[in-house]
């Protein structure tokens, strides 16, 4: 048996060109296809969640999210059992100096400053910092990202400039730099300062947009949430809550139909690895058919021999995979690092990673091409008579 | 100028699995226009090696080698593959033809080099098939022949651009004996009727009987002329009869 | 003068099985290229078919979309009265304010809802726009009614002539359904300004104003005049630009299409060399006594780089006439700028059927050259041997 392994890897490395250039089309096909499926798995269920993330519920108003719910549904929504801390939020959309420059555009969000961190516990901010935010009227806090790239530092003067439905100017200072796992650029300011500068009369003052709800544990949340949008249901506001990582899939749909143009190239690429990589590995075994003749003259049974030629084709399949899986692990990672400083819902893509499922699929298609372009091959080598065999010219 | 080729202190060597192999050794040979010379000796001996030489397929390792006058080795690239074109028609042991083409495309092939038109082209190996006697199956393809008629296709093929030489190389080693006896027939008579210098690789002592000339070879050196080694002299017969009418191919040449 | 062509044709046909998998692979590559390039093209298609050249667009200053933008009522009046504004035969100035929102329902893509543009629209509006009713009749200012696109009564089973969608406050009742021909109009709701902003609380705004130009010199002088008037503090760009600018929404997928096709590409190549690579070595004796014929190496490097160009470009044309049926697709993309759904159409024309051949002619080359430049390479007496 022991011959036979070395056997096999012999007659891998003796066409080394050959064998390279099909481990190298297999990795490559397979490689993607392992993104593809990452990609999948990241537009569709997600990835990872952070533990705060999974505990944490987004209401909205049922219709459309640029529609408003009042400020009194808070407290209601505290009584709710299950619900730990509550923040309201709303999406100021002001501009920061000269609008025109895409640097000096990120996410602008009124909240309440005193339950940001029990609500986010994944932000990491110092405790004098979160202090100052919850007693000063106008302080703000920015994310490190944001922070950075406009080089601002504690004390910085901030004004925006409001317009469309909250014409207002908000002149804020920021007292704190926070750091946030998803690294994308965003700026909190406290909601009361934002009522104040609305006159009196104005509707909005009262207004928010989104209740972001932290519930006791990850099992409650699907109750919570039904909870919340029983009791607004029958209202003039009512209510859609679902949980935070449910909220970034739906903006997914926004890509179209991508679940059907994920599938269609899915198989194109599954189609084409079989037919090259399978047709590359049935040459390969087809040459061997004169050394079938002559191992058998040698006294090898037809199986032993099939064995060894399906062994062989597996072996460079199996090469393939791996390199393929390290492949799409890498381009993962590059992906990542690449999609940081995306809009909005296409950041589901910062979460791109191979899970072990991922690779074992990658590494099961690949053995499954090894074999199966072996079989056919050959079993006509293992039957062919040994005198045929030799004198093949293939 | 008289002499077709002068070969002096030609040799060739070379590196194989680190072993330098001495293939041809201080050859000194001078072949004339129209002559019909054999090249005998065991295998190994070095004559397909001068063969390639004088077709200025392979170069020398040392020594010179003049084909009609000019050393073909001085040329390179594009020129001395036209020179071949235009000078040499060579016949290989296992007649090589193109398989996906048929057997007048196959003769056709080496006057898509000229400046012929197309039509010229057809029409010139429709004539040279006819002369070797395959008129009747212009359009069938390498598989379809027999050994002895792809070995004719392949001499059409040698001849089509009238070029001085024919340089065969065990024309007749692939083939019955009854085949072998045209293809040798066919050779002496464009010899005789054509005036081709022929030169022809061969063990087999039958062939020699169609040549004009015979030199023997053994392990890279030439014997000189009229000299035969111990080991061929029991079992040669005349050299110089001519073939008998029998043996003669019925061709139109 | 070269090897000819039926000698690379022919041997094509003799290793039938390796050049159909091989070219297999090739085809799919470029099918999925083309199918990429197809998408943005018929997006761009879409938004270059909307907008009036003529027309401006007036968003509050520094707002890139209509959605986030703001224009108050008295800022109309200002608008109104600028120099080169275009006058309709009735003598009223091509002056529409409008009111965007968006409202969400299943569709046949998302049956979890996906957003649909709401524009609340005057008469003027309607006729600064070339779009027609197929269907029933427009709305009656103060009536909570509606007219949808073509587009919207096709992808949202929910929306059909006669039935009530809700949104904002309540009920509305669709009356009619307009074509805009082959533009993003198609994708909109449309209702009575008046009711439209009321439901949104939007009583003394407006979100956008659309005015027209009279001509293309002044419609630069009237842009800057806008932009420059600190009355207004407003920014104007042209309808066409506009629209344009939302065929970036359409990136993600037209990005990851490529690449997938590029890496599927990759795939095939080595492939092509693999097969070709094959083919040199299966073929050796026929190099060596092409090459005693006379045949240079530079033909016999041309004559195999021609063979895998040829099954490329085979397989290139097979990958674009397979996704030529796509041109009669209908999908909808979401759009980053109306932050709701645009319906288009996939668009094949002959320049994305130009780009999938050049591709695959790339792809024959990049896969060719080396085992070609190995045939030609080879020594006459080594190859002779060979095989």
């Amino acid at each position: 048996m022991r011959s036979c392994l070395s056997l096999v890897l012999r007659n891998t490395l003796r066409n080394r060109r050959r064998s390279s250039l099909t481990v190298a089309s297999m990795a490559v096909s397979l490689g993607l296809l392992g993104v593809l499926l990452a990609l999948y798995r990241a537009l569709f269920y997600g990835g990872e969640t952070t533990p705060g993330q999974a505990k944490r519920i987004v209401v909205h108003h049922k219709i459309a999210l640029t529609q408003e719910l009042p400020v009194g549904d808070e407290q209601k929504i505290r009584q709710v059992p299950g619900v730990r801390a509550v923040i309201s939020l709303r999406w100021f959309g002001g501009t920061y100096k000269d609008p025109g420059d895409p640097k000096n555009r990120f996410g602008q969000f009124a909240i309440e400053p005193a339950s940001l961190v029990e609500v986010y516990p994944e932000l990491r901010i110092t405790e004098p910092e979160k202090v100052a935010f919850v007693a000063q009227k106008t302080a703000c806090i920015a994310s490190r990202a944001l922070a950075d790239r406009l080089g601002w530092k504690r004390g910085e003067r901030i004004p925006l400039v409001g317009a469309a439905i909250l014409p207002v100017t908000v002149d804020l200072t920021l007292v704190g730099i926070f750091d946030n796992p998803e690294g994308n650029a965003v700026l909190y300011f406290n909601r009361d300062y934002l009522r104040d500068s609305l006159s009196a009369g104005d509707s909005r003052r009262d207004m928010v947009q989104q209740y972001y709800v932290e519930a006791d544990d990850k099992d409650a949340v699907p109750d919570v949430a039904r909870q919340i949008d029983a009791m607004f249901d029958e209202s003039s506001y009512p209510t859609k809550s679902e949980p935070e990582q449910a909220f970034m899939l739906s903006f997914v749909s926004f890509l179209g139909n991508l679940k059907l143009f994920l599938a269609v190239i899915f198989g194109a690429v599954t189609l084409t690895i079989l037919l090259i990589s399978g047709n590359m590995l049935s040459m390969s075994v087809r040459e061997r058919t004169r050394e079938v003749g002559v191992l058998k003259s040698l006294g090898f049974s037809s199986g032993e021999v099939l064995g060894m030629v399906v062994g062989e084709a597996n072996l460079i399949a199996l090469a393939g995979g791996l390199v393929g899986c390290g492949l799409a692990a890498a381009l993962c990672v590059a992906i990542a690092g690449a999609m940081r400083s995306a809009p909005g819902f296409t950041s589901i893509v910062r979460g791109l990673s191979v899970s072990p499922l991922i690779l074992t699929i990658t590494l099961g298609i690949a053995l499954l091409i090894g074999s199966l372009s072996a079989l056919a091959p050959g079993l006509s080598a293992a039957r062919t008579s040994i005198l045929d065999a030799l004198r093949y010219n293939g | 100028m008289d002499s077709a080729v002068e070969a002096r202190r030609l040799s060739k060597e070379y590196v194989r699995d680190a072993d330098r192999v001495v293939a041809l050794k201080d050859v000194d040979l001078e072949i004339s226009r129209g002559e019909f010379l054999a090249l005998m000796g065991p295998s190994g001996s070095g004559k397909s090696t001068l063969l390639h030489l004088i077709a200025a397929m392979d170069r020398p390792s040392s020594g010179q080698v003049l084909v009609l006058g000019e050393d073909p080795h001085a040329l390179a690239g594009r020129a001395l593959a036209r020179w071949r074109n235009v000078h040499i028609g060579f016949v290989f042991q296992s007649f090589n033809l193109i398989p996906v083409l048929t057997a007048l495309e196959n003769v056709a092939l080496p006057l898509k080099l000229t400046s012929l038109s197309a039509k010229e082209q057809m029409e010139h190996a429709t004539t040279v098939l006819s002369l070797v006697g395959l008129g009747d199956r212009l359009h069938h393809f390498p598989r379809q022949l027999s050994g002895g008629q792809e070995q004719r296709v392949a001499i059409a093929r040698a001849i089509v651009t009238d070029p001085d030489f024919i340089l065969a190389d065990e024309p007749t080693g692939n083939l019955d004996a009854a085949s072998a006896n045209e293809i040798l027939g066919l050779l002496a008579a464009l010899n005789r009727n054509h005036d081709k210098t022929i030169v022809m690789v061969t063990h087999d002592l039958h062939a020699v009987r169609f040549a004009k000339a015979v030199r023997y070879l053994e392990k890279g050196v030439l014997h000189p002329a009229g000299e035969q080694p111990e080991e061929w002299i029991d079992r040669s017969m005349s050299v110089t009869s001519a073939p008998s009418a029998k043996n003669s191919p019925e061709v139109l040449l | 003068m070269a090897i000819p062509l039926s000698y690379n044709f022919r041997n094509l046909m003799v290793r039938k099985t390796t050049t159909v998998m091989t070219s297999a692979g090739i085809m799919l590559s470029v099918a999925v290229l083309v199918a990429s390039l197809a998408l943005v093209n018929g997006l761009r298609t879409v938004f270059a078919n909307t907008g009036h050249p003529l027309q401006l667009l007036v968003l509050r200053n520094g707002g890139t979309s209509e959605l986030g933008s703001l224009i108050p009522t008295d800022s109309f009046a200002i608008l109104r009265s600028k120099a080169g504004i275009a006058i309709d035969g009735r003598g009223e100035a091509l002056v529409s304010p409008e009111l965007v929102n968006v409202a969400n329902l299943p569709s046949v893509d998302n049956p979890k809802g996906m957003n649909i543009t709401v524009r609340g629209i005057n008469p003027i509006g309607i006729e600064m726009r070339s779009i027609r009713l197929t269907d029933g009749r427009w709305f009656r200012s103060g009536q909570r009614e509606i007219v949808i696109g073509k587009s919207v009564a096709r992808r949202y089973p929910t929306a059909k002539l006669g039935s009530r969608i809700r949104f904002g406050k309540g009920d509305w009742e669709i009356v009619g359904i307009t074509d805009g021909g082959e533009s993003a109009l198609n994708s909109e709701i449309w209702g009575d300004f008046n009711q439209i902003a009321s439901d949104y609380n939007r009583q003394d705004s407006a979100s956008s104003v659309l005015v027209r130009a009279t001509d293309p010199v002044t419609l630069d002088a009237l842009k800057h005049s806008i932009k420059d008037d600190r009355r207004l503090n407003a920014n104007a760009i042209t309808e066409r630009d506009y629209y344009a600018n939302q065929t970036v929404s359409g990136a993600p997928l037209e990005f990851l299409g490529i690449f997938v096709a590029v890496a599927m590409a990759i795939g095939s190549g080595f492939a092509t060399t693999n097969t070709m690579y094959a083919a040199v070595a299966k073929r050796s004796k026929e190099i060596g006594t092409l090459r005693t014929l006379g045949f240079s190496e530079a033909s016999i490097l041309l004559s195999f780089l021609t063979e895998s160009v040829l099954i490329a470009v085979l397989a290139g044309a097979l990958g674009c006439a397979l996704v030529l049926p796509l041109n009669w697709v209908t999908s909808g993309i979401g759009s980053f700028v109306s932050f709701s759904e645009i319906a288009f159409r996939f668009r094949v024309d002959p320049k994305t059927i130009a780009s999938g051949v050049i591709f695959s002619v790339v792809l024959g080359v990049l896969g060719g050259v080396l085992p070609a430049r190995a045939a030609a390479k080879k020594e006459i007496i080594a190859a002779l041997r060979e095989g």
